[in-house]
């Protein structure tokens, strides 16, 4: 109970933050829409001859929505480096605030920010066509996927800033990010890719959080392809929160 | 009960890096303790360890008969903060910060508000409570930070040097503030300092820390007594050769208990000073020295800082090395 109560009180100062600084989200909104219009307007028109994709638009909306979570991702890392450099980090820790919650304020509210990048893609994408097979419905699991997966992969950056106490290392969950994103079927489905590309995107988890965005865009209800997006989002954010755990214990040791 | 316990506190960082080598405190309650050291001592570290922040890596602390180890959280609770390095958020406005603070806390809904302002008006910062930090001046910061340690009444307050770096106006507003806590509702205060006036005029007792030791401990009075001399200070015409050739005749002189150079002058400890005057300013002038200012004082704390420690401590909390003493019964610690 008291770890909510006070991950709600310093998410909403992080977002807080955000709203006195707008200028730090330019680039968060600015780089998800410009790649998002690039793709569509260079590969649409030749999707369906390369590989059967009719609604180009509907098929990259997830990976704007993922390219939003890159870069929200540095944003709980980088802004607790700040903390740590003013002395505020140590504040908060001399809190009776459980220290989970120190972290997890600033996580979720990388999880706000991604749930309202991914509002804005899903208005501009339907915008352009791209439709919603799920309906309004689907767009909130949409939302709240985003939200989730930008939670769970911001862990990354926060672990190397409590860690490392660098901005640039914090940073480095973003340059992770465009790996997995090539290495899984964002651009193009996976049947059309090369058998080592394909091995690659099998075990790589993002693949499946694509995957079940695009479903609920382009397909419709699928339980299964679901059950492996949040199943994919958990392990990761289980991965990346033992890690921001460890890094914790080790700034007071 | 005494709010501060510590036996045989230690941290090393390595087995060089001995920040804290060993120490034992025992401070009652609803007193003022003052932690005088150098930059590097480990007065800092040690109250990272009283505080929760750092595992010790030997010993034990208990902060109202609490562990630091075992009971980390409820130690939180019952404890404000203010460290060396003014920890503070300049995105929110000063009233957000308190009002975050004491949320963390768990101050009462009903009492939030009220607490937050009556705070405000005590550290001078209602007017420019509405502002966000990154606007303030040092000395504002200082206050608020000092707000925010004290949000939920704690009984024990530790100020990790409270006034390094502040304008004499501010730093008299913070030793008023400290001051009139301590009388009016009992908070026992851990200061650290590098400010021996700071110690002297706030403190009930000192402990004096080099090297990651406490090299001693008591009253400001007692610690004055122990060293039992006055101190005469010679400045002496010329350049360094005429300030050895001064010392030299000052050790020649009977019942010296000590004399050392330290920056431009001639420090000489000695029992009865009004009558070693004389006989310092003969010996002199034999020397055909000439003395252009002789001044006699009571021994102050930077004179015990000086005995204990073997060095003299400058304003920014640096070492001063300075020469040799004279043998005495006096035993000092090397650099």
């Amino acid at each position: 109970m008291l770890v909510m109560r006070d991950t709600w009180y310093l998410m909403i100062r992080a977002l807080r933050e955000s709203v006195r600084q707008p200028a730090l989200e330019i680039g968060n909104v600015f780089i998800p829409m410009f790649f998002f219009a690039v793709t569509v307007g260079a590969i649409g028109n030749v999707a369906g001859k390369a590989f059967g994709v009719t609604n180009y638009t509907a098929f990259q909306l997830p990976v704007a929505v993922l390219q939003a979570v890159a870069g929200a991702s540095g944003t709980a890392g980088l802004a607790t480096v700040g903390d740590i450099e003013r002395g505020y980090f140590d504040k908060l820790m001399l809190t009776p605030a459980p220290r989970i919650s120190l972290v997890l304020g600033r996580l979720a509210a990388d999880g706000v920010r991604v749930m309202a990048l991914t509002i804005l893609i899903v208005v501009v994408g339907m915008l352009f066509g791209s439709g919603m097979k799920t309906g309004p419905l689907g767009v909130v699991v949409l939302v709240a996927m985003g939200g989730i997966f930008g939670l769970a992969y911001s862990g990354l950056g926060m672990a190397l800033a409590l860690k490392t106490g660098s901005a640039q290392a914090a940073q480095l969950g973003f340059l992770i990010f465009f790996p997995l994103v090539f290495l899984s079927p964002a651009f193009a489905p996976k049947e059309v890719f090369s058998p080592w590309l394909e091995f690659l995107a099998t075990i790589n988890p993002v693949t499946y959080i694509v995957q079940g965005m695009r479903d609920l865009v382009l397909s419709g209800w699928d339980v299964n392809s679901l059950a492996a997006a949040f199943g994919a989002i958990a392990g990761l954010g289980l991965f990346t929160m033992t890690l921001v755990l460890l890094a914790l214990r080790g700034r007071t040791s | 009960m005494q709010a501060i316990f510590a036996e045989a506190l230690t941290k090393h960082f390595t087995d060089e890096i001995r920040a804290v080598d060993g120490i034992d405190l025992a401070i009652d309650e609803g007193t003022i303790f003052g932690f005088l050291g150098a930059n590097g001592s480990g007065k800092t570290t040690t109250v990272r360890m009283l505080t929760t922040l750092l595992r010790p890596t030997s010993g034990r602390a208990e902060v109202l008969g609490l562990d630091v180890m075992r009971s980390p959280g409820q130690v939180r609770r019952r404890i404000g903060v203010a460290l060396q390095e003014v920890g503070l958020d300049d995105i929110q406005t000063g009233r957000e910060l308190l009002l975050l603070q004491s949320r963390l806390y768990s101050v009462p809904a009903g009492d939030l508000t009220s607490r937050v302002e009556h705070l405000l008006e005590v550290v001078d910062l209602a007017d420019a409570a509405d502002r966000r930090v990154k606007t303030y001046s040092g000395g504002m910061k200082r206050r608020l930070d000092l707000a925010a340690a004290l949000v939920h009444r704690p009984k024990i307050v530790f100020l990790d040097e409270p006034t390094t770096g502040l304008d004499p106006i501010s730093r008299d507003a913070i030793w008023r503030y400290v001051g009139e806590l301590n009388k009016s509702e009992g908070v026992t205060f851990f200061l650290t300092t590098q400010y021996l006036e700071e110690a002297d005029r706030l403190a009930d007792d000192v402990a004096i820390m080099d090297a990651g030791k406490i090299v001693s401990q008591g009253t400001p009075a007692e610690l004055k007594a122990s060293i039992a001399t006055d101190v005469v200070t010679l400045r002496i015409e010329g350049g360094d050769d005429e300030l050895q050739r001064a010392l030299t005749a000052a050790r020649r002189m009977e019942g010296i208990e000590e004399a050392r150079i330290i920056d431009d002058a001639v420090i000489v400890y000695v029992r009865d000073g009004s009558a070693a005057i004389g006989k310092l300013v003969l010996l002199l002038d034999e020397e055909s020295l000439r003395a252009r200012e002789v001044t006699l004082k009571q021994p102050t704390l930077d004179d015990v800082f000086l005995q204990k420690t073997g060095h003299h401590l400058d304003a920014d909390g640096a070492v001063a090395r300075t020469e040799p003493s004279a043998p005495s019964g006096t035993k000092r610690r090397g650099g």
